[in-house]
């Protein structure tokens, strides 16, 4: 039997029906002249804007992509197997909308914003063009709250602010995905929307993201725009777009939004592969001459904007707030390497990266990142108090210790300084290491980078230091539950906290219990 | 067939300013329908493509073929596109000549398809309807069609004003189901 769904109402239907504008307007027609994979060639529409939406016979629809003296050459978002050589294109006269608001939220929708998790339509009120300009000069303002992804490493090491583009980069299998993941369940309850993006990837590893954020109940603050590796080259090309809009909606009334491209590499090659069928030349790597542009009019659209902007935008109904759009794209490099072509634009694109690699995933460090080469251009002034001042001596003494490490590794005695200096730098790396889906609160963070700048490490073994983490946790959480929620609250840092870190972690030593 | 509207482009021009400056419009309208006609022909099509019969002979056969059709410039025009091997584009050249002649004397070509004979007086008010609307001289064409259900199609050129039954209700079925 067929199922009846939701939109399927008699009133509804009634509604439609009586609402149906069929003014019978002057409309531009073309023919089609040549189909091949997803690139249609349409003779005629002399009228046609770029980006306009085209439609097809059978309700299909298209996207004007190179506007030529006789022919219009679009690509079919959609199934291209109903279309035909002869058939007519007729022009819409609108760019292409996605749905966008709250309604989304908790939602899997494709590059269109159609649902795909089969609970039902999406509801949303408003939609909004996918390709936008970014917000200029006069209407930004600079980054200085912070997006706390819960990861030790990255919080202490390379802090990300509120509008700030960091890109995440490595090999694949290397846990890029996996920061991200963490990124959105960290979002619980600080008020940031998140919307994760997924181009090109397996349906099967969507599935799994999804179900990990609805298991750790981050899904309620979600978007989930997926265009998989079985959608038409035109949806992974426009999804990333279109996410974007989504995530725009809260950075333009006075919200904060944190977006996941995850990975643009993909993108890149589905946009080449339209481009190169498209007959536009091709460059470097035989991606077409805009490339650099694609990412960077995509990643310019995450920003923070001033109050101002975010007044003038919602008719004064939000006054005082700046909204943030934050990004974090992730691209996937081939075996390390960073001097390939999007890898290239994307990091200068972008106000940072955080460095995934190999060697160090093998040797166990995870997350994996190399704190060497990772950085944020920006976000030092968006870090938390409590942190920045407590973990200038982390990045050095990492810095250091891999210097030494491979200079020590040829030398048969050492002096004490050196030796202690090594010391001190396994106990750093082996407490930056964190298991996924388990992100830190600032107090957390804090006490543990606190206990390590001030030697305390140095009493633990250096293959206990996961339990002592652990034990010196839960230690906090029951004896000293006060002074955490005031740090949390806060994220100061003074003289009283540092006495209260002191007295614990003097107590909790002398324990032993780890 | 974008292309080779491309490819025709140029010549249709320079036949048309050359036509104007003449002032012979009719009749090297008439005359390139003529040999566009011919150059459509199936062994006229061989001919053409054939790697083994040169220019010369490509030339020469479609001006026979085409006879009193062509005057002498005629002629040579197709001895011209025949050097660069280009008589398959007589069809093309004909269709955009009939355009820029169109255009220059602000005519337009109307194909209406309704599904009910239209009477004279309702053909009138169409053209004139349609001539103020496009600012043009419009020359209608009716056609019958009774799959249209009522109402009628307008089609001039690339613009097209679909006043069908049939049409609005291919709209109805496109709005219930997004």
């Amino acid at each position: 039997m067929q199922q009846l769904n939701p939109s399927e109402i008699s009133e509804i239907i009634k509604s439609r029906i009586d609402n149906l504008n069929v003014s019978s307007e002057a409309q531009n027609e073309g023919t089609i002249v040549s189909v091949s994979d997803g690139i249609i060639r349409i003779h005629g529409l002399d009228d046609v804007m770029y980006g306009e939406m085209i439609e097809f016979d059978g309700g299909v629809y298209g996207m004007a992509l190179n506007l030529e003296r006789d022919s219009v050459g679009a690509v079919v978002l959609g199934d291209y197997q109903s279309l035909a050589e002869g058939q007519k294109a007729r022009c819409t006269g609108r760019v292409l909308e996605v749905p966008v608001g709250p309604e989304l939220e908790g939602r899997v929708v494709d590059a269109l914003g159609n649902p795909i998790d089969g609970k039902g339509p999406v509801n949303a009120a408003l939609t909004d063009a996918i390709e936008k300009v970014a917000p200029g000069v006069i209407e930004r303002q600079s980054v200085d709250q912070p997006v706390q992804i819960g990861l030790k490493a990255i919080d202490a090491m390379v802090p990300i602010g509120r509008g700030q583009r960091e890109l995440i980069i490595g090999d694949r299998q290397i846990g890029k995905t996996a920061i991200a993941v963490d990124a959105i369940i960290n979002q619980k309850g600080s008020g940031i929307k998140c919307v994760y993006v997924a181009i090109g990837q397996k349906a099967a590893s969507v599935a799994a993201v999804v179900r990990k954020l609805e298991e750790h109940g981050a899904m309620e603050h979600t978007i989930v725009v997926a265009a998989t590796a079985s959608d038409p080259a035109a949806m992974q090309f426009l999804a990333p777009f279109a996410g974007c809009s989504m995530g725009e909606y809260y950075r333009d009334r006075g919200q904060d939004a944190l977006i996941i491209y995850d990975d643009l590499t993909k993108q890149a090659w589905a946009y080449r592969q339209i481009s190169l069928l498209l007959k536009r030349p091709p460059g470097r790597e035989a991606y077409p001459g805009d490339v650099f542009y694609l990412h960077s009019r995509l990643l310019e659209r995450a920003a923070r904007v001033n109050p101002t902007y975010v007044e003038k935008f919602t008719n004064g109904e939000v006054k005082g707030k700046t909204g943030s759009l934050t990004a974090l794209p992730v691209i996937e490099t081939q075996a390390g390497d960073v001097s390939a072509f999007v890898p290239t634009n994307v990091i200068s694109i972008t106000d940072g990266q955080i460095f995934l690699e190999a060697d160090m995933f093998n040797a166990g460090v995870r997350p994996a990142m190399n704190a060497g080469i990772s950085v944020s251009r920006v976000g030092g002034a968006a870090q938390t108090k409590i942190i920045k001042k407590l973990s200038g001596g982390i990045r050095t003494a990492l810095a250091q210790y891999r210097e030494l490490a491979a200079f020590s590794q040829f030398a048969s005695d050492l002096d004490e300084a050196t030796k202690a200096q090594l010391d001190h730098g396994e106990r750093v790396t082996e407490l930056m290491k964190q298991k996924q889906y388990s992100p830190q609160s600032i107090a957390e963070m804090g006490v543990m980078v606190y206990a390590a700048d001030n030697g305390y490490l140095q009493a633990v073994e250096v293959s206990k230091i996961g339990d002592f983490e652990a034990a010196l946790l839960s230690y906090m959480k029951a004896e000293h539950a006060d002074l955490m929620t005031q740090i949390n609250a806060s994220g100061d840092y003074n003289d009283d906290i540092a006495a209260g870190f002191k007295a614990a972690l003097d107590k909790f030593i002398a324990t032993q219990t780890w | 067939m974008a292309e080779l509207s491309t490819l025709a482009r140029p010549y249709a021009k320079a036949a048309f300013e050359f036509a104007e400056t003449a002032g012979d419009l009719q009749g090297w309208s008439k005359s390139l329908a003529i040999a566009g006609s011919v150059a459509q022909q199936s062994n006229v099509v061989r001919l053409l493509a054939s790697p083994s019969v040169t220019a010369d002979q490509q030339a020469q056969a479609l001006i026979e073929i085409c006879g009193d059709a062509l005057n002498d410039q005629g002629r040579n025009f197709l001895t011209v596109l025949s050097e660069n091997r280009r008589l398959q584009l007589l069809p093309d050249i004909s269709q955009q000549f009939d355009v820029l002649k169109a255009n220059r004397e602000k005519a337009v070509d109307v194909e209406v398809t309704a599904a009910h004979e239209l009477d004279a007086e309702q053909q009138q008010k169409l053209i004139d309807a349609l001539s103020t609307k496009l600012e043009r001289k419009v020359n209608m064409q009716v056609r019958l069609d009774k799959s249209l259900l009522g109402g009628a199609v307008i089609r001039a050129g690339d613009t097209v004003i679909d006043g069908s039954i049939r049409g609005r209700l291919a709209k109805l079925a496109e709005s219930l189901h997004s």
